[in-house]
Formats: structure tokens, C-alpha cells, sequence
């Protein structure tokens, strides 16, 4: 309601007329004189008070609010009861509530002065006048405190609100408690004080593999934690009730599939409702794989260095071997050996020159140099790859064909290595249809993200689908080292590409996609 | 005379070897079985019209020999014999032919093709 409308209503409900503003009028020159003593007495009465004292911040405060005071009355008095006066009133109202001013003594202050200007009226006013004057000064001061009031309702009101708006997110604020206790992958435990499951979070859930409905009201050492762990922790929860501090302790979970898990947890007493202790747990059984796992790396890692080095050297003694084996050939050749005596020594050239190769490719996988990439056109490098494998394709009578997009692709490759690759596959393929001969394809395709180049062959497939031919020294081959495929698969996810195969017999596909780089041109 | 070949390697017997081949098939050899011995003998006359060395060598290594004779004869070939063919790539200006172990010996005639050959 609008304070227009609410002063009407309040002057018809204490039936303030015309006529009661006039003798209020009428009386303020005989009273105006006593307004500085009333002003003086009021705040000299206030400050006996101490929590009405208290509001106030000085004596100039006090010097201030006695002209108010004094300005107040004359008003009061002034016989002019409008609209904008009683918004005056309502702004006095407004600045108790702001100082903080009790409503009581407002109520009683208000008082004090209304028996002091009530005595004034009976001594000052004229005689028929004084009960009507009265009766119009207490309409007044009521209707006066009435709208003051107002403020402190006002108040109030948005005070209650204030509050049910904290309360409101308190109440939210405890459900995202819940939602991130919810979300979180470590995992949340609540005990009673008998040491019986209260709280079991979705990380408890997953870590241990129990549902809550299962473990709640169980008791948590003989429910959750392997045996092995069991007397140091109930040693801790023991202890929790004694002193009150967090503790750590590192614990085996029995899963419920009967796995153990690592968990570390933080125990920390506490009096949330009927849990008497929170146990906030880190499971790092996976960080513990994976440093075994990073420390068995570190280990291969210094393995391959030895074994590079072993490689090197093996190299030494070959070389004799074999320049000692080649002057042999020579000799027995001048000396008119026998074929079966040459043919000895050539076993043993061949030999060394397989553990030549051994060692090379070792060397090539074990310790491979770094991508230098160069943006390349795929169309001459197959070209050159066909070209590098036509004797071998003759010799085999294996037909290769190329079978090629009509435009270019043009990718950042290390040209030196991916020439490897598809000779490595090609090779392959061929030796896949010797003796009896066969096609061979060397297709090349535009993928969004890469080019796919395709080494086809209808030979007879390789032996078993699901053998590991990309792992080192797997080999189906007698004279194979076992690395060609694994080296070629090293420099295929080396350029961050992806090589796969699918073989059946009379048609095996193996698939090289190169990614592109981050220029990519079409030629 | 053939041309004037000097072979580097500190497995003596091997590089003995070496030597009586190519011996045969025309080069006048010489052998040091150590870096000291070669650049002792690179400081004398005749300067060798080839070298074939070895690289990784106790003391003075194949690449300081290499480094020396290039600086006695700018023109002279130069073949690298090693288990480390990827440590020569850097190390010599001019690069010399890298031959990696274990040396077939047709691929050494072809690498000297008719230098030096009548």
C-alpha cells in the first residue's frame, strides 16, 4: 500500500480531522519555546540507558539529533499533515532502524515526550481547547510512531527474507555437498561410533565394487578392508576418540571380486549427525602400476641401450669373420677346391652376412633416428618403390600394378623411412607368391585426415589372422630376423599413422594410413 | 705400380688380410694396426693415394686419422670401415665412404672403383 493511501487510513482509524491540525497549529507558539529543554532532557534521559546510549557515536551526534529533536516538534506541530510530511516521518523511521535503534525505546522516548508536551498544552493552551488539543496530540504521536513503525516492520521483513534466502542456499549448498562428495573418484566413508558404515560414496562404490545398500550398517574393517590391514586401522579408530586429530594410513581394499586395492586414506574425527568419522580415501593402485609399469620401461629402456652397444660390437668380429671367409673363397677357388668344399664356405659368408642384417635391423629398431620429414609426393615414392622392387617382382614373376587417385597427395614424411616401409610390405608380398608368382597392388587413397596407402596381394594369406607379425622377432619366415614388420610398424606410429592388416587366403591387405601434417597441399 | 693404399684397423690379422687381397688384385698396401701408427706413417712419403680406416680405435681414433690424411693429401680417397657408420655422418668435411662391418670385400673394390688403378 502506498503511504499516501496507508496515512489517510491511519487518520480515519484515529479520526484525525481538519480540526485537530488546526488547534495543533494553534498551540505551537505557546510550546515552541520549551523545544531545545524537552530535546536536552530526552538525550540526557537516553544516555542513563546504556543500550540506548550505545547507538549513538558522539556528542556532536547528540547535539545534531537534539535539532532534529527540536525540528521534529516544531513540525509536529506545524498543522500541516500531508503526504510529504508523513514521508519525513517514515525517513525518521528509516534511520532508527539504520542506527539500530531498539523499537522500545523509541515507544518509551516517545512517550517521555508526549507527557511533556501534554503538561505544556494544560498550562498553555486555552482552557476549552486543552482536552481537544490533547486529544489531537496523541493522534498525532501515535499516528507519528505508527509510521516509524513501519520502517522497523519493513526491516524485519526484508531481515526474514535475507534469512530464508541463506537458509535456501545453505540447503543448496549441502546438496552440492553431497552432489561432489558424489562425483568425486576418491572415495568417501562415514563410521558411527561403533565403527558401522554410514556414508559410502560412488568412489567407494567403484573402488571396492559394493554397492551402499549392501555395506551400510556393516561394520567397515571386517567389510571393506583386507585382513592384513586390519590392526592398523581399528589401532586408529581406536585412538580417534581419545585425541581428536586426522591421521593417514596406507591400507589394502578387499574388492568385492576379491581383488586387493591400495588405498591411502585420511581419517579425520568428526560430529555430523551420527558420523563419528570420516574416512577420505585415495585409491593408487593404478599410479603404483604405472610407476612399476614406467620403471620397467626405464629398465628396457637401459637394456636397449646395452644390447645396441652389444650390436656395434658384434660388428668387429663379423668383419674379420667375413673378410677371413671371402680370401677362403678366393684360395679355394685358385686352388681348384671342390664345389661341396666351396659351397661350405659360402654357408658360412651367408651366415654372417644373415647376422650382418640381425644386427642392422636391431640397430634400426632398437635405436631408430629421428623423423626427418619433408613434405613428400606419395606418387613418386611409390613409383620408387616400384621401381626398387621390379628385379625382385620379375624374378618371382609377381605382376605389380599401381593404382593411384587422380591427383597427387603430398604429405610431411620422413621420405627415407616411409620408402622402407612400403618396401619392407612389398617385399613382403612378393616373397608371399614366390615361387608360383602372382599380382601385387600398390593402391594410394585420399582419407580426410591422412592418406591410406594399400600393399594387396593374392598369395595365400598369412598363416594365422591373429598371430602377433608386428612384434619384434616374430617371424614366419627361415630366413627372416623377425623385425621387419616391427620396424616398419615403428616408423608407421612413429609418423603417428596406423598400420593394420586383414588376410585371407588369395588376398592379404596390409594398411598404412599417414596422417597429414600440419600443411597439407594437394598437387 | 698400383696405387698406394694404407690400411687402418687395430684387429691386425684382419686388416692383414685385407691387405694381401687387395695386394693381389694390384694396390700397393701398407698396414698400421693403430691411429699413432697410421699418422706416423701419413707423415712420411709417398702420401697414400687411399685410406681405409676403421673409426672407433684405442687412442687416436679413425676420425683424427682421417682428419690427417686429408689434410696431407686434399684429393686422397678416404674409406670409413666401421660397426658405427652413423657417428662418421658429422664428424668429417669432406664425408668419406662409409662402409659398415662386416666389409664385403666386393663392395670395398667397388667404393675404390679405378682410383688410382692403371
Amino acid at each position: 500500500m502506498a503511504l499516501d493511501e496507508r496515512v489517510a487510513e491511519l487518520k480515519r482509524y484515529v479520526g484525525f480531522e481538519e480540526s485537530d491540525a488546526l488547534l495543533l497549529a494553534r498551540v505551537h507558539d505557546a510550546l515552541a519555546s520549551d523545544f531545545p529543554r524537552i530535546a536536552q532532557e530526552f538525550y540526557d534521559k537516553i544516555r542513563e540507558h546504556e543500550e540506548a546510549h550505545a547507538v549513538f557515536t558522539g556528542e556532536e551526534q547528540i547535539a545534531r539529533l537534539q535539532k532534529s529533536l527540536q525540528a521534529w516538534m516544531h513540525r509536529l506541530l506545524g498543522g500541516t499533515y500531508d503526504a510529504a510530511y508523513y514521508a519525513r516521518t517514515e525517513r525518521i523511521g528509516e534511520v532508527h532502524v539504520r542506527i539500530g535503534l531498539p523499537q522500545r525505546y523509541m515507544f518509551t522516548a516517545m512517550s517521555l515526550i508526549r507527557l511533556d508536551l501534554q503538561g505544556l498544552v494544560e498550562a498553555r493552551a486555552a482552557r476549552s481547547e486543552v482536552m481537544a488539543t490533547k486529544a489531537a496530540l496523541n493522534k498525532a504521536i501515535d499516528m507519528e510512531l505508527a509510521v516509524m513503525l513501519e520502517a522497523y516492520s519493513a526491516a524485519h521483513l526484508a531481515r526474514i527474507e535475507r534469512k530464508q534466502e541463506l537458509d535456501r542456499s545453505a540447503t543448496e549448498l549441502a546438496s552440492a555437498d553431497v552432489a561432489a562428495m558424489e562425483l568425486t573418484s576418491e572415495l568417501v566413508v562415514g563410521l558411527d561410533k561403533d565403527g558401522r558404515i554410514l556414508v559410502f560414496n560412488s568412489g567407494a562404490e567403484g573402488a571396492t565394487g559394493y554397492g551402499r545398500e549392501e555395506v551400510i550398517g556393516k561394520p567397515f574393517l571386517e567389510t571393506i578392508l583386507a585382513e592384513e590391514s586390519h590392526a592398523e586401522m581399528s589401532a586408529i579408530l581406536a585412538a580417534r576418540a581419545v585425541e581428536a586429530k586426522r591421521h593417514r594410513a596406507d591400507t589394502f581394499v578387499r574388492t568385492r571380486a576379491g581383488k586387493l586395492r591400495d588405498v591411502r586414506w585420511d581419517i579425520a574425527p568428526t560430529r555430523i549427525g551420527a558420523v563419528a568419522i570420516f574416512l577420505i580415501g585415495h585409491d593408487s593402485t593404478e599410479e603404483k602400476k604405472l610407476g612399476e609399469r614406467s620403471r620397467q620401461a626405464e629398465k628396457l629402456a637401459a637394456v636397449g641401450t646395452l644390447a645396441a652397444g652389444l650390436a656395434h660390437e658384434i660388428r668387429n668380429p663379423l668383419n674379420g669373420a667375413q673378410l677371413h671367409v671371402a680370401y677362403l673363397q678366393r684360395m679355394l677357388k685358385r686352388a681348384g677346391a671342390t664345389a661341396e668344399s666351396l659351397e661350405a664356405v659360402d654357408v658360412v659368408g651367408d651366415e654372417i652376412k644373415r647376422l650382418a642384417v640381425l644386427v642392422t635391423e636391431f640397430l634400426d629398431f632398437a635405436r631408430p633416428k629421428p623423423l626427418d620429414k619433408k613434405s613428400t609426393s606419395l606418387f613418386a615414392l611409390i613409383e620408387r618403390v616400384r621401381g626398387l622392387i621390379a628385379p625382385d617382382a620379375e624374378r618371382a614373376k609377381v605382376a605389380v600394378a599401381c593404382d593411384l587417385p587422380s591427383k597427387d597427395i603430398e604429405v610431411e614424411l620422413d621420405a627415407a623411412k616411409m620408402e622402407q616401409v612400403l618396401l619392407n610390405l612389398a617385399r613382403n608380398a612378393i616373397e608371399a607368391l614366390a615361387p608360383t608368382g602372382g599380382h601385387v597392388v600398390l593402391r594410394l587413397r585420399r582419407q580426410p585426415r591422412g592418406a591410406l596407402v594399400e600393399v594387396e596381394d593374392d598369395g595365400p594369406g598369412l598363416p594365422s589372422p591373429d598371430a602377433p607379425i608386428f612384434d619384434a622377432f616374430f617371424t614366419t619366415k627361415s630366413e627372416g630376423t623377425g623385425l621387419g614388420l616391427a620396424i616398419t610398424h615403428r616408423i608407421v606410429t612413429d609418423h603417428g599413422g596406423t598400420i593394420a592388416v586383414e588376410s585371407q587366403a588369395g588376398r592379404t591387405i596390409f594398411r598404412v594410413v599417414i596422417p597429414f601434417g600440419a600443411d597439407v597441399t594437394e598437387a | 705400380m698400383g696405387p698406394l693404399v694404407l690400411v687402418v684397423d687395430d684387429d691386425a690379422r684382419t686388416a692383414r688380410t685385407l691387405g694381401r687381397m687387395l695386394r693381389e688384385d694390384g694396390y700397393e698396401v701398407e698396414v698400421a694396426v693403430d691411429g699413432p701408427a697410421a699418422i706416423a706413417r701419413l707423415t712420411r712419403s709417398p702420401v697414400p693415394n687411399i685410406l681405409i680406416s676403421d673409426l672407433r680405435m684405442a687412442t687416436v681414433d679413425g676420425v683424427a686419422v682421417v682428419r690427417y690424411a686429408q689434410s696431407r693429401r686434399p684429393d686422397m680417397r678416404v674409406v670409413v670401415v666401421t660397426g658405427y657408420p652413423h657417428l662418421v655422418q658429422s664428424a668429417l668435411d669432406p664425408p668419406p665412404i662409409v662402409l659398415t662391418k662386416p666389409l664385403v670385400y666386393g663392395d670395398l673394390r667397388a667404393a675404390l672403383g679405378s682410383a688410382g688403378l692403371a
